[in-house]
């Protein structure tokens, strides 16, 4: 009966964090190491997990992450294993090993509870862009899975004397000590209907690296779900 | 991105896949030809002792499920599921093997793989081609060995003889001028006789005893694959087989078989849960430290913490090397324990995302992203509007107007773009939705590709509608947008395309073609019957593409219909 889905069962668990697939991420819980993850993004659990949609120290601290409607994140705890994903999405994960990214909040899946974070609103740029641009900076000893609408590409921005300028809809997440600046590629024929499409972007310049995916669906999927 | 091997690489399977459950797939095929693909269990003298762990189409499992036979499915021709922890221990080696069934010989296989998928994905393949055989007629792809730990082999050594040259390859003596399947085993512990199935009648030519061979000492130089080489006949292994180097070529990742990362070598503690500062009562004792039982499958004792969820048995499926039993303070999942793949931190998880440097104008980054280098060729380049996802230098995008007549045409025929030039010095990423992305190069020939499967192109190329006539298309007529010249055009479709050589019979769904060469002539064939058109249980594949062309000719069709 389940031999055609041989190959697919979850292979044995080395790390906090592992890709099942290229979609959908596997943590292993346990008590006291609990997770944040995006409400909604829970596909399957094994053992005993227990969920706890906005929590008040998440609240506090995301009050007014995206529209202001509440932080869409929820906190997992207990036992077990658990299966998340998005639609699809390719799934990311990182050891964050004291370093520290900055992600767009519509791309970040989970991290560890117990690493430092913060939302912070990206300067100058959030007036232009729809839904304006949220991000969430997150450092220390930990897991962080990412989500990217197909597979995404890493770039060096420390490469050339040049800035490198990313499509926000497009963006995913960020070295955080690279320095951002909102860019307007806006000209005076843009207004009579002759854009070419591309009317802002986000520079970055430094050193660290930017993550980019192939795709300008910036939707949140969970959020849109409800 | 499952690892690509060549004949004579190897690897811990432990390196590939944390997995012990592995789905092993194989496609051979040949025109008009049949094959038998089947696994032999082999103990560590390399020989088949016990004919129960010889599993083929007569004898689809080994006695304790370890190893099973799948039957064809997913494009592979014969397919196994691998259960790596519960393979008893005196089989030391699983070989996959294809022989063919009736006239023919390997060399005219088309070209096919051995592919290993665990955890849902693919982690290694093995891919071979008719030009790496010639009179074979049994081949054995590949091996999974036990040397210390569980290793894959990509062998594809051919056997001119045979299945009965295999299975003398295997089973040491073939009882001499016996009948033919019922060699007689050498070795100790053989259950039962007689381990060819009658099936497949070996003629068994006296074959003196090979000396057993000793299963390769090291494990690293592999290269003429281990087998225990029939002694008279050493050149059926060395000799006409070997076309490929052994040695990888350059630039082919290898599979280093260097230092595993910490994590795999040795066994991750899987003591599950709760231990930590544990407010949930005693630690349970029932987790992860049933040594005896390998898979018990119900933990006899629930623990007490854990109250009301029925019991998973534990987590790793089977705690397959969880044996060490309750060493204190060993977190078990979780805590980072060591690296992940290839060290910690952001640069390295991120690493294999990393942006592949190329000294060409267009370069595919993955399948769902193009780089084009503006420096080189120094001409500007068309693309979609808004499909500019990353670029680094100066780079000025502005808006390319299709101009009147243009305009005019676009809005008759639908066949417009909404264009974008980007011209100065830097790399631009370009990417839309998700979809997958084909560079094609043009010199100096045509292609005709629908209008919204243009991503981007060379301002060289020149670009005009066309029109494909025909009774029957809503609306009088199809358009299409055909490209001549020499540069280069980035065509995307949604999901896997198929491209299809033109024949006299090629048809194709008009909403689904995404491009043809232009050299190909293309008819509509509708299929007009009066009945069901009557009726509203309608086909809704009314309206085909028929396609008429030299060979070399081809059509790219997508699995999405717009």
């Amino acid at each position: 009966m389940n031999q055609p889905f041989a190959g697919y069962a979850p292979a044995p668990v080395t790390a906090r964090m592992e890709n099942h697939g290229n979609h959908m991420l596997k943590v292993a819980l346990q008590t006291g190491n609990d997770l944040l993850a995006r409400v909604g993004s829970m596909v399957a659990y094994e053992g005993f997990v227990q969920y706890e949609p906005n929590p008040p120290a998440v609240r506090q601290i995301a009050r007014d992450w995206m529209t202001g409607e509440g932080a869409p994140l929820m906190k997992c705890s207990g036992d077990g294993l658990l299966y998340l994903a998005d639609y699809g999405a390719n799934v990311v994960v990182i050891n964050l090993n004291g370093d520290g990214i900055s992600v767009n909040a519509t791309n970040l899946l989970a991290f560890d509870a117990h690493l430092t974070w913060g939302v912070e609103r990206v300067k100058g740029l959030a007036k232009f862009a729809g839904q304006g641009l949220w991000n969430t900076k997150i450092s220390g000893q930990g897991w962080v899975a990412l989500t990217s609408r197909g597979k995404p590409i890493v770039v060096d921005c420390g490469g050339g004397e040049d800035e490198t300028y990313v499509d926000p809809d497009a963006l995913v997440a960020w070295s955080p000590n690279l320095k951002v600046k909102g860019k307007r590629s806006f000209k005076a024929q843009s207004l009579i209907g002759r854009g070419s499409g591309e009317a802002y972007q986000m520079a970055f310049s430094g050193q660290g690296i930017v993550v980019v995916q192939p795709s300008e669906d910036s939707t949140d999927r969970l959020r849109v779900r409800g | 991105m499952p690892r690509e091997f060549q004949r004579g690489h190897k690897a811990r399977i432990s390196d590939l896949t944390a997995g012990t459950d592995l789905y092993v797939g194989v496609q051979i095929t040949a025109p008009g030809l049949t094959f038998d693909i089947s696994c032999f269990g082999l103990d560590a003298d390399e020989r088949l002792s016990d004919d129960r762990y010889f599993v083929f189409f007569n004898q689809p499992k080994s006695p304790e499920e370890s190893i099973q036979l799948l039957g064809a499915q997913a494009g592979d021709t014969e397919s196994f599921r691998i259960t790596l922890d519960r393979i008893p221990p005196q089989i030391h080696k699983l070989s996959f093997t294809a022989t063919l069934d009736g006239a023919g010989q390997m060399s005219q296989i088309n070209p096919g793989y051995l592919r290993i998928v665990a955890g849902g994905e693919e982690v290694a393949r093995y891919a071979f081609n008719g030009s790496e055989f010639s009179s074979e007629r049994a081949v054995m792809l590949g091996d999974f060995y036990l040397k210390d730990v569980w290793r894959f082999a990509a062998v594809g050594q051919g056997f001119d003889g045979g299945l009965d040259a295999l299975l003398k390859n295997f089973g040491g003596e073939v009882a001499e001028e016996e009948t033919p399947a019922v060699p007689q085993q050498p070795q100790a512990g053989a259950a039962a006789p007689g381990f060819a199935p009658p099936a497949f009648g070996a003629p068994s030519a006296p074959a003196p005893a090979p000396a057993p061979a000793q299963p390769q000492p090291a494990a690293q130089g592999f290269a003429p694959p281990p087998a225990p080489a029939p002694a008279p006949a050493p050149p059926v292994h060395a000799a006409p087989t070997i076309v490929a180097p052994l040695a990888p070529p350059g630039g082919g990742h290898v599979p280093p078989p260097a230092p595993a990362p910490a994590p795999y070598g040795q066994p991750p503690q899987q003591q599950p849960y709760g231990q930590g500062p544990a407010p949930t009562a005693p630690m349970p004792p029932g987790y992860g430290q049933q040594p005896q039982a390998p898979q018990a499958p119900q933990a006899p004792q629930v623990p007490p913490g854990y109250g009301q969820p029925p019991q998973p048995p534990g987590y790793g499926q089977q705690p397959p090397f969880g044996q060490v039993p309750g060493v204190p303070g060993q977190q078990a999942y979780g805590v980072p324990q060591g690296a992940p793949q290839g060290g910690a931190g952001v640069a390295a998880a991120l690493q294999q995302f990393k942006e592949t440097p190329t000294g060409q104008r267009w370069t595919q980054q993955n399948r769902k992203l193009v780089r084009v280098d503006l420096g080189m060729g120094g001409q500007p380049v068309l693309a979609r509007q808004g499909s500019m996802v990353l670029y680094q230098g100066k780079v000025d995008f502005s808006y390319k107007g299709a101009g009147f007549a243009g305009r005019i045409v676009g809005n008759a025929t639908g066949q417009e773009m909404q264009l974008m030039r980007c011209t100065g010095q830097g790399q631009v990423f370009l990417a839309e939705n998700s979809t997958m992305l084909h560079p094609i190069e043009l010199q100096g020939d045509g292609i005709c590709v629908s209008a919204e499967n243009v991503l981007a192109f060379d301002e060289s190329l020149q670009y005009e509608v066309r029109r494909i006539e025909g009774h029957g298309i809503p609306g009088g007529a199809l358009f299409t947008m055909q490209f001549t010249g020499t540069g280069t055009i980035v065509v995307k479709t949604q999901g896997t395309p198929v491209v299809l050589p033109v024949t006299p019979t090629t048809f194709a769904d008009c909403n689904a073609v995404v491009a043809w060469s232009s050299a190909a002539q293309v008819v509509v064939s509708s299929q007009v019957r009066m009945r069901r058109n009557a009726y509203p249980g309608d086909t809704g594949e009314s309206v085909n593409l028929q396609f008429r062309g030299a060979p070399g000719n081809f059509i790219v069709v997508q699995p999405y219909e717009v």
